[in-house]
């Protein structure tokens, strides 16, 4: 039971994203503003940084998963989202060797890994031609307020999902031993 | 050390092949989903309706406020236009009637404006918001098939993109770009009509280019109502589309481009249609 616990979240929080744009409030959502909730992402970079270990790779594999099951639902254009989380995901699972768990490294580490993500993604959708958007436009328009919007999500949930990481980082990696 | 690091730089070589690959692959117009992704979508679908209906009921609360705020001057003008609509209902009544009769005659009896509704709900929008695309609680079971058109009660939202057993993605009249037209018309009591193609959404003015194919004597004018033409094949004719808000040359000045507002919401569309014509379009007959 336990061992589908993140697995169940991260597919509770891919529903919702799809349903965030009926109760974003409405300045956010008009207004030419391109809000993009990443709340699996900020999860998944949770988890690197309260759950894995230093040779554990969960969140990357959930964020091979998770990425591609956004691509499939919400996108059509496979890949994008799969390789965007799984690789930042990496990035910062190499980061957290040299940082500590703690508040504001969660901060930093899921504004710096949604920025990047974003950009990423913005540069393989622009490549393909989804968007034909200039990178002024994208800063202004959807990279500011993505960041902001995903840090909110984080500092309401973040009591919730780490004592939870917390938790189960205890239950799982002490059996292993 | 070197080692590990060539692993990496193997994996994330492979990483950006295996990237490459499957958006070819997504974007080849493809003409169906795989099984797989069918199955996915059907289960995520489940999930999203049951998670969207609480959601649906606090937003509808919130709705609600604000319409009981606007109730008493909206009341008002809806009087006035009742009356008026009762005089267009008889008139509406009996051009039907004299309408059928003379198909009769003709014996003509499909028309391109005929078709089955397929009602369906809003289950989910997806996060990406440059892909303007909505997914509906109604698959290939109910007959959904893709380029159905999907309408609200206010007019034309966009067109079934795929099709799942029991769900489908809508792409939304704001994510059109030039290869999904749809022949339009705005109709003209006296003159000739005047035809031309819904062909993309442009972001900047938040509108719809209708370029005009043949012109008519008269200039188009503000607020004239741009409905589907039923001439492209695969939308029955007379699906309101939007209104006319200014008219302007096109880049090389031989035609004119209308850009339309369209008549629906597109962030507020909680049920829709699914308009199946009834009258088949010619790819549909060949097969």
């Amino acid at each position: 039971m336990k061992r589908v616990i993140l697995p169940l979240i991260l597919f509770i929080l891919v529903v919702l994203e799809g349903v965030a744009i009926e109760f974003l409030p409405r300045f956010l959502v008009g207004n030419g503003f391109l809000v993009t909730p990443h709340w699996v992402l900020v999860t998944l970079l949770l988890i690197t940084t309260f759950y894995d270990l230093k040779d554990t790779y969960h969140s990357v594999v959930y964020g091979l998963i998770f990425g591609l099951l956004v691509d499939i639902v919400y996108t059509g254009t496979l890949g994008v989202y799969m390789f965007t989380y799984a690789v930042i995901t990496y990035a910062i699972h190499g980061l957290m060797k040299v940082l500590h768990s703690n508040f504001f490294v969660a901060i930093l580490v899921v504004a710096v890994g949604v920025a990047l993500a974003d950009l990423t993604i913005y540069a393989i959708y622009l490549v393909v031609g989804i968007t034909d958007m200039v990178w002024q436009d994208y800063l202004t328009a959807r990279m500011i307020p993505t960041v902001i919007l995903n840090l909110i999500f984080l500092i309401v949930f973040y009591p919730l999902l780490v004592k939870l990481l917390v938790y189960l980082k205890g239950e799982h990696h002490s059996k292993n031993n | 050390m070197s080692f590990f690091r060539k692993k990496r730089l193997f994996i994330l070589l492979i990483g950006i092949i295996v990237l490459v690959a499957l958006i070819g692959y997504s974007l080849s117009n493809r003409g169906n989903l795989t099984t797989a992704e069918q199955f996915i979508n059907d289960s995520v679908g489940v999930a999203q309706r049951v998670i969207h209906k609480p959601i649906d009921f606090i937003t509808n609360i919130f709705g609600n406020i604000d319409d009981i705020k606007n109730t008493y001057s909206e009341n008002r003008l809806l009087r006035e236009k009742l009356a008026e609509y009762k005089g267009l209902v008889y008139e509406v009544q009996e051009i039907k009637e004299e309408n059928e009769e003379l198909r009769e005659i003709v014996e003509k009896t499909e028309s391109i404006r005929d078709f089955n509704p397929i009602q369906a709900t809003v289950t989910a929008r997806s996060p990406e918001r440059w892909v303007e695309q909505i997914t509906i609680n109604k698959g290939s079971q109910a007959g959904v098939k893709p380029n159905m058109a999907v309408i609200t009660a206010n007019g034309m939202v966009g067109k079934i993109q795929s099709t799942s057993p029991f769900t489908s993605t809508v792409q939304l009249l704001t994510g059109f770009d030039q290869f999904n037209r749809i022949s339009a018309t705005v109709s003209r009591e006296e003159e000739s009509d005047i035809f031309g193609l819904v062909e993309e959404y442009d972001k900047e003015t938040d509108s719809l280019l209708f370029k005009i194919i043949e012109e008519s004597e008269k200039d188009l004018e503000e607020g004239e109502l741009v409905v589907s033409s039923g001439l492209g094949g695969v939308f029955p004719a007379g699906l309101v589309i939007g209104e006319v808000k200014e008219v302007i040359p096109d880049q090389y000045g031989l035609t004119r481009t209308a850009l339309v507002k369209p008549a629906a919401n597109f962030y507020e569309i909680d049920n829709v249609i699914v308009v199946d014509r009834v009258l088949p379009g010619v790819e549909e007959e060949e097969q």
